[in-house]
């Protein structure tokens, strides 16, 4: 029998709680033979868009619903959740280029999330909202070091 | 995270294994900000058993940095695994910091 292809998840975003999910879709995504590197972007991708709902999105009592999928190319996955209206993508860029003493501590979770994905889509329907993004499988990296996957 | 601590001639040497993010991170900073209390500290971080780093962590890292060089000292990390020194890249940490492949190499390039 084929186990499924699909992780669902209802999580409260605690941190122990969004350590235990990671844990969990990490064992789900290597069981089904996705690469490590995407393993590891999917699980920090989770990581950061819960611990910022639960930091920024006042939610942190309802549990946000999590399904992940595995494709041939890639990993999708969608995060909802019913705290106020919040697009990640709309998140202000950090600077990167100050001297170290300059740079402000934080404002790096989001950015991340922005340039681990190929696809990033925020909607809100039914006073929800919803997060939807795709992590490349076998990618490589730009050697531009900017992030973004390529795929060979 | 298993954080431990050495010193290796006159720099320190914090070798921390496991996930450093926003569960590890703050412990993290206080246990190894404790250990620069002189002048001109030199801090290595071996972080060859670190295989996540959440943005939680990265600002941990900071505080770190910024704590070392408002002493007058020196700071590096060595042995980072490549998701995580994606992550460092990502963010521009990676042209912030010393990064070296190992930690011998680190050391000597600290000057012990």
């Amino acid at each position: 029998m084929t186990a499924p292809m699909q992780f669902e998840s209802a999580t409260v975003p605690t941190p122990e709680a969004v350590v235990a999910l990671t844990e969990n879709v990490t064992q789900f995504l290597e069981e089904h033979g996705v690469d490590m590197r995407a393993v590891h972007h999917t699980s920090l991708v989770l990581s950061e868009v819960l611990t910022n709902l639960a930091t920024h999105g006042g939610c942190c009592d309802r549990p946000a619903r999590i399904v992940i999928a595995v494709e041939p190319g890639r990993v999708m996955g969608e995060i909802t959740d019913s705290g106020p209206p919040f697009d990640p993508r709309s998140a202000p860029e950090p600077s990167l280029d100050v001297a170290i003493e300059d740079r402000p501590i934080g404002g790096l979770g989001l950015f991340l999330v922005r340039k681990l994905t190929s696809a990033l889509e925020y909607t809100r329907r039914n006073d929800e909202n919803s997060l939807t993004f795709a992590i490349t499988r076998g990618g490589n990296r730009d050697p531009d070091r900017s992030g973004r996957e390529t795929v060979t | 995270m298993e954080i431990h601590d050495e010193r290796i001639g006159n720099t320190f040497v914090v070798t921390a294994k496991g996930r450093l993010d926003g569960g590890a991170s703050a412990a993290f900073a206080e246990k190894v900000g404790a250990l620069i209390t002189s002048e001109k500290p030199k801090l290595l971080l071996d972080f060859a058993g670190v295989d996540f780093v959440t943005s939680a962590g990265l600002r941990a890292v900071l505080v770190l940095v910024k704590k070392v060089k408002a002493a007058g000292g020196s700071f590096a990390l060595c042995a980072v695994q490549e998701p995580v020194r994606e992550v460092l890249d990502i963010t521009g940490f990676t042209d912030m910091l010393r990064i070296h492949a190992a930690r011998a190499e680190a050391i000597a390039a600290m000057g012990g």
